[in-house]
């Protein structure tokens, strides 16, 4: 049975796309350089005689009005997605073998077409329509059809050896997606033997080939042959990963929402693995009766699993059904929960995640195993936020410094550590940290504030816990010693007004860290 | 047979056997020598433990300046160690940071629930230190656990050859004691000589460090004291706190050449 193979190329593609991104208009000469070496040019470069191999120097003396620019693989695969897109509505399944190359099983598509020729029209039809040109060629091997798109030829089913004859040897090592890089070498040595075409190459019997080249000439030698090679790998562009439920009936308790939600992470992850992805973010959304939506997107920094998606499903929906902790009425959902949505917002490869273990340090993996699973059961019995991870941030005071994120969240600081921040506390920071208000007073008893310019108002005398109704005298103590005030917010006019710090020892030898923040004291730390 | 051989091989077999067994980690198979099965602590406390640090497998309480408990977090997680901290919302990390430790390998339940000792109990199975802030609920003043319950989770705790430390609670039959007492603050800069913050002059300076009492008593051992200081060393950024045993803080004269 013979199979037909179509290879769709843009010309020039790297120039191309080089171009589209800076808007160029079509005829301008575009040259784009890796390590000095025109890489690739525009046919209207090429015209004035700018070629492949070119120093960037040699390049512009040729063509001095050309617009030059560095080689970037990724601005290439990015301008040629919409094309990928465009071609993937017409024909599913394709493999893109680097930008500007496609290569596309062509059997079933052209029966559903009626012909390879229409395929072939309708494939160019679709490129240009993005505004793209290019050229399809037809063979039964990819190799041959890469080749032949190049001229816009279409080969004979079987004919493939015959075409390729012809060709001179140069050609096995022209697309380097094909070949190894050693090709190069090949080529030029079989030359130099005396071998100028492809068809005498592949008139050499394939033992001698064997014994006397580098494996990759086997690999040239079966090309040379038009042998059965491997077929166009069908890539399906991602499908839909997004899981949509239709509660029916709908749901109001949370054992029952936590029922569905295992389901629906069975079924999410079963769509992962067919993608050959893992999730990494994951927004869960759930939508009343009378159209009230929850929607919450978990960051992961494992790819999550389908008892971590569960969990987090009946976590979000637990608080939201409860109201939270707080209870309060008004942040419960109005009515039971019709739909469920699970959208994977970010996935990567499936097995492309490397988890770095603390600072390289090798630990035990089985420990680590444990360790987490033990913090995974309590995550299980008390909620998704109750275990939480320390993370070094930025700030001033002792409190900000320290990120709290739950377990299995990326682990980012509010703030960065690395930046300078002046005025921060100086070692050591207390070991306890509390919040209290408490009033600090001068030798007359008053109020003891600190002014514009960052001074006490009045020596400290005393400090006593406010007043409160019902209670008898709020406890006083005397201090021993204080220093401060160490304003630390630089931005004054910002809401909330003068920020500072001071650190008193009480009579009773405890020291304290207060902050003045709003016209207010609070207790900040003890140092214990 | 050679003695030293049949040694040897028994101790493989213990070990095939522990793991047949399912307890992999049990401590009395797999470590035989005193030192290797303790928890590291900072050097200046080696005078009051023994084997210079809380051995594997016990439950200690802890009791006062927690400046001393995040010192024994720092050095358990610089070491590689793993610990979880269970109702103790308001400790702060930053000084262990300060000391030392790897926030990496600290996991924190600040809000444990109705049954905080039930949380500690499954953080044992994967964690070296446990600490532990909280016996009952919040606001419930729950400051012991009946000595059934105790036994049994010190019990997992020797299984799993972990160390849970009870902060600021009883607990019936805790092997090892701990405490700590802040003797008096230090004020910085250092000028000449290391002064007391309750000799310093109001209104200058700052608290430069402290001087803590600890002690540490425990089932047939004499109750032991020692103090300690924490001082800070370094430069701008890099500076780290550091627990010194007292009389290694006293300003050395170095004579040039």
């Amino acid at each position: 049975m013979s199979r037909r193979t179509l290879a769709l190329w843009c010309p020039d593609w790297p120039a191309m796309a080089a171009a589209a991104e800076s808007d160029l208009p079509p005829l301008h000469p575009v040259a784009v350089l890796s390590a000095n070496r025109v890489v690739a040019c525009s046919a209207s470069a090429r015209a004035v005689g700018v070629r492949r191999g070119m120093r960037k120097r040699q390049a512009q003396a040729v063509c001095p009005e050309m617009t030059v620019v560095t080689a970037d693989e990724g601005r290439d695969r990015r301008l040629f997605e919409p094309v990928v897109a465009a071609v993937a509505e017409l024909i599913p399944t394709l493999e893109v073998l680097r930008p500007g190359l496609v290569v596309i099983p062509g059997d079933r598509a052209a029966r559903y077409f009626g012909g390879v020729e229409a395929l072939a029209e309708e494939l160019v039809d679709v490129v240009s329509a993005c505004g793209i040109e290019s050229q399809v060629g037809i063979a039964d091997e990819v190799f041959t059809a890469v080749l032949a798109a190049r001229h816009g030829h279409q080969v004979p089913p079987g004919g493939d050896r015959a075409y390729l004859a012809d060709r001179p040897i140069a050609d096995l090592a022209l697309e380097p997606s094909l070949a190894d890089p050693s090709r190069t070498e090949l080529v030029d040595l079989l030359r130099r033997l005396g071998i100028s075409t492809i068809g005498a190459f592949a008139d050499m019997d394939v033992t001698d080939v064997a014994t006397r080249f580098a494996r990759d000439a086997v690999v040239a030698h079966r090309l040379a042959n038009a042998l059965p090679g491997r077929v166009p790998s069908g890539r399906y562009v991602p499908t839909e990963l997004t899981v949509d439920h239709a509660c029916d009936p709908p749901v109001d308790r949370i054992d029952v929402a936590a029922f569905i939600g295992r389901t629906l992470a069975e079924r999410l992850h079963r769509r992962l693995r067919d993608a050959a992805v893992a999730c990494t973010r994951l927004t869960i959304e759930a939508t009343t009766e009378r159209g009230q939506h929850h929607s919450r997107t978990w960051h992961c920094a494992q790819p999550l699993t389908p008892e971590s998606t569960a969990d987090r499903i009946r976590w979000q929906l637990e608080g939201w059904l409860t109201g939270g902790r707080r209870g309060r009425t008004q942040d419960r959902p109005d009515s039971p929960i019709v739909r469920l949505r699970l959208e994977p917002v970010e996935v990567v490869e499936a097995g492309a995640l490397h988890h770095q273990i603390s600072d390289g340090r090798a630990d035990d993996p089985d420990t680590e195993e444990r360790a987490r699973r033990s913090l995974v059961r309590i995550q299980g019995l008390l909620g998704g936020d109750a275990v939480r991870i320390p993370v070094l941030s930025g700030g001033r005071g002792p409190a900000e410094r320290i990120t709290m994120v739950a377990l299995g969240d990326e682990p980012t600081p509010q703030r960065d550590p690395s930046a300078p921040w002046p005025g921060s506390l100086p070692q050591p920071t207390p070991a306890v940290l509390v919040e209290t208000a408490i009033c600090v007073l001068d030798a007359s008893g008053g109020p003891v504030t600190v002014t514009e310019r960052g001074a006490f108002s009045a020596e400290p005398v005393t400090v006593r816990l406010p007043e409160s109704a019902g209670r008898g005298r709020p406890a006083c103590w005397g201090l021993s010693w204080w220093a401060g005030p160490w304003p630390v917010d630089l931005d004054r006019s910002a809401a909330g007004g003068l920020v500072a710090r001071a650190q008193v020892l009480l009579d009773d030898s405890r020291a304290l860290l207060l902050c003045y923040r709003g016209g207010e004291w609070i207790v900040e730390g003890v140092y214990e | 047979m050679d003695v030293s051989d049949r040694a040897d091989e028994l101790t493989v077999l213990r070990r095939r056997l522990a793991a047949m067994s399912g307890r992999p980690d049990q401590s009395s198979v797999e470590v035989r020598d005193p030192s290797a099965g303790v928890l590291p602590i900072p050097e200046a406390l080696s005078e009051v433990l023994p084997h210079n640090g809380i051995p594997r497998g016990i439950v200690a309480r802890f009791d006062g300046a927690n400046s001393l408990l995040v010192a024994l977090v720092a050095s358990v997680t610089r070491a590689g160690g793993r610990v979880g901290i269970v109702g103790m919302p308001r400790l702060s990390l930053l000084s262990a940071v300060e000391m030392g430790a790897d926030l990496s390998r600290i996991a924190t339940v600040p809000e444990p629930g109705a049954d905080p000792v039930e949380v500690a109990a499954v953080l044992l199975d994967g964690m070296d230190l446990v600490v532990l802030g909280r016996l009952g609920p919040t606001g419930s003043g729950t400051d012991s656990v009946a000595p059934s319950r105790a036994r049994v989770v010190a019990g997992r705790v020797r299984k799993q050859s972990s160390v849970l430390l009870v902060a600021g609670a009883g607990w019936p039959g805790a092997q090892l004691s701990i405490s700590a007492r802040v003797l008096t603050y230090r004020h910085a800069p250092l000028v000449s000589a290391p002064t007391d913050l309750d000799s310093a002059r109001s209104g200058y300076g700052r608290i430069g460090g402290m001087r803590l009492q600890v002690t540490a008593s425990g089932r047939g051992r004499q109750s032991q004291s020692t103090e300690v200081e924490l001082v800070v060393r370094g430069q701008g950024a890099d500076r780290t706190v550091e627990m010194v045993s007292t009389t290694a803080v006293r300003p050395v004269l170095a004579v040039a050449n």
